[in-house]
């Protein structure tokens, strides 16, 4: 184990973190203003993958159209399915929660009946491979790393800067007060559902060259983005941000010493140690 | 309303005669149903006291694979393959359930989830526990020296034990500890509960640990139904059925669970051959029950036997 290759997973960990902070930011913003974690999330991310597979490979949309048209997309299902379904069971966490579960299913079966189970692929957009001090880490990567780092800051300007980030914040410390002052409650949590699929629509976009894609995708991208948000504390997003780095450089060192499947295992343990010796999360309270 | 005693006597009857005229299909399909009611009565527990697991397939994967190790690796007795996969799942259970039942419900919820995808995970990365393809030719218990060999006699297995947990997790609900955990549904009654003594972290983790130790035997047995386990068996998608079992059937009351499973489970082996035809119809299905019949089928039975028995003038 040469310090090289340490180096070489650490790069690759703080690059995957980046890309898992995208998905779970969106849970993070989601679970402020309904106090629910969404669980068709990782399948909203899967979309993403296989729209700009549709739109970027088989329609071959320039790239420039085809993100914000994929974006737009995501933002329009959010918004439909706060307006449709958990909007008419606010208060009821345990049915919202099945709701939730209930469109990841669903999107999950369509997408296999739509799109087949065919691992599909996305060529490289930035091909290349930059060395530095040994380390070897695709441009494609670090592009992906570096945008998405630039949403979240996007992300936090929203949500400290601008009167609808005031507001979610308003409604995330107390619902009803937020109402009495005039907040316009179902709109702001209609905004920020389409944020957060937004988001995850965008983290499906830019692993969709890096990875192949298929529908089951979601499933392992819901796995990261909950033990992260547990980690983190729910809700907090600098504590999703911090435990998305750590998630993510803990698991590259995982697959590196002992395989890729035990590295699934091991962060399961860090977050079990984390419940147990600090539950409110990292950065969260309880 | 009182609980009339025949329906459930002529069921179980039904049950009992049914090796004399079925078929061996119509065997295979009741112990699929047999299972998934048990499956999803002992979620319904857990459910109740206003947890949802989203990761009881996991507990499953555990009691079979514990069984399947036990017997295949070990060559230990079918039997005890059976008892230790409850005992396994349970003590799995009772350890998850102390660390995340002191926190908001939500967290149990992701945690358990984590779990159920862990569970599979770690089964899959070693070669003993059969990897990727899994563990075959798992042996099924012998009775008196009889191997329980077809659909016929493995049935009686699968129905004394569905019966006798299902009246187990049926009585529970009438005793004092039954009635105490409804106390922990909300945050605030749980809280007043508190005060007057009841250990409720302890409570619910008891609870939890039964649940999942009735679906680990079972899960063994109904690995040994199968004769084989893999990674595949057991997934997130098991989980959710069970999940839409219990809410479509309704979770007010005991009966939701079973009339789902068993309405479901049929509708499921009869149409569909394909996974994710099966996976959306029953989603749709949660969906339409949840926006628009929030008690579950239960609750319109209810309604119907309501509105039979007190009809306008009589």
């Amino acid at each position: 184990m040469s310090l090289t290759l340490l180096m070489q997973g650490l790069a690759i960990g703080l690059v995957n973190g980046a890309l898992y902070i995208l998905t779970a930011l969106g849970l993070t913003l989601i679970y402020g203003i309904l106090h629910i974690v969404n669980f068709a999330h990782g399948e909203v991310f899967m979309l993403g993958a296989m729209l700009v597979y549709v739109v970027y490979v088989l329609w071959e949309w320039p790239l420039l159209a085809a993100l914000p048209a994929i974006a737009a997309v995501a933002a329009m299902v959010g918004w439909l399915v706060e307006r449709g379904i958990f909007r008419r069971l606010r208060g009821q966490w345990l049915q919202l929660l099945v709701a939730t579960v209930g469109v990841s299913l669903i999107i999950q079966s369509l997408s296999w009946i739509v799109f087949g189970a065919q691992e599909k692929n996305v060529p490289s957009i930035l091909p290349g491979v930059l060395v530095a001090w040994g380390i070897r880490m695709p441009y494609e990567r670090l592009a992906a790393a570096g945008i998405a780092m630039c949403m979240v800051a996007a992300l936090y300007a929203v949500v400290y800067k601008t009167r609808s980030g005031l507001a979610m914040r308003a409604i995330e410390e107390d619902e009803e007060t937020a109402r009495m002052l005039g907040i316009d409650t179902d709109k702001v949590a209609g905004l920020a559902v389409a944020l957060g699929f937004a988001l995850a629509a965008m983290g499906g976009v830019f692993v969709a060259p890096i990875y192949s894609i298929n529908p089951g995708m979601g499933l392992e991208a819901i796995l990261m983005s909950f033990i992260i948000i547990i980690i983190g504390g729910l809700g907090n997003i600098t504590g999703t941000l911090v435990a998305g780095l750590f998630i993510g450089v803990v698991q590259s060192m995982g697959a590196l010493l002992l395989g890729a499947e035990s590295a699934h295992v091991l962060v399961f343990v860090v977050m079990i140690a984390v419940l147990i010796f600090r539950p409110q999360g990292l950065m969260g309270k309880l | 309303m009182k609980q009339q005693a025949w329906p459930f006597v002529v069921c179980v009857l039904a049950l009992v005669l049914m090796p004399a005229v079925a078929s061996t299909y119509w065997m295979h399909i009741a112990i699929v149903v047999l299972l998934n009611i048990t499956y999803a009565v002992a979620l319904f527990s857990v459910l109740r006291m206003g947890y949802l697991s989203l990761g009881h397939a996991g507990f499953i994967a555990l009691g079979a694979y514990t069984c399947v190790v036990l017997t295949v690796r070990l060559h230990i007795s079918p039997w005890w393959g059976i008892l230790g996969a409850g005992l396994v799942s349970g003590a799995m259970a009772w350890g998850l359930g102390a660390m995340t039942m002191r926190l908001r419900g939500i967290y149990f919820s992701l945690a358990i989830f984590a779990f159920g995808e862990i569970v599979v995970a770690f089964f899959r990365a070693f070669d003993w526990f059969g990897g990727p393809s899994g563990i075959a030719n798992v042996p099924r218990p012998k009775f008196f020296g009889h191997a329980l060999n077809d659909h016929f006699s493995f049935y009686w297995l699968v129905l004394c034990l569905s019966l006798f947990f299902m009246a187990l997790l049926y009585r529970l609900q009438f005793t004092r500890y039954g009635a105490t955990l409804l106390t922990l549904k909300t945050e605030a009654s749980e809280r007043l509960a508190q005060s007057v003594g009841i250990d409720a972290a302890r409570l619910k983790t008891a609870t939890f640990a039964l649940s999942c130790a009735v679906v680990g035997t079972m899960g063994a047995v109904h690995a040994q139904y199968l004769m084989f386990i893999n990674p595949q068996v057991f997934t997130f998608l098991t989980s959710t059925d069970l999940l839409i079992y219990a809410m479509v059937g309704g979770i007010t009351q005991f009966w939701g669970p079973v009339i789902g499973a068993g309405l479901l489970t049929l509708l499921g082996e009869q149409l569909f051959s394909v996974g994710y035809w099966k996976t959306l119809v029953y989603a749709l299905v949660l969906m339409v029950v949840i926006l628009s019949l929030p008690g579950g089928l239960m609750s319109l039975i209810d309604r119907i036997r309501d509105r039979w028995l007190n009809k306008p003038g009589g």
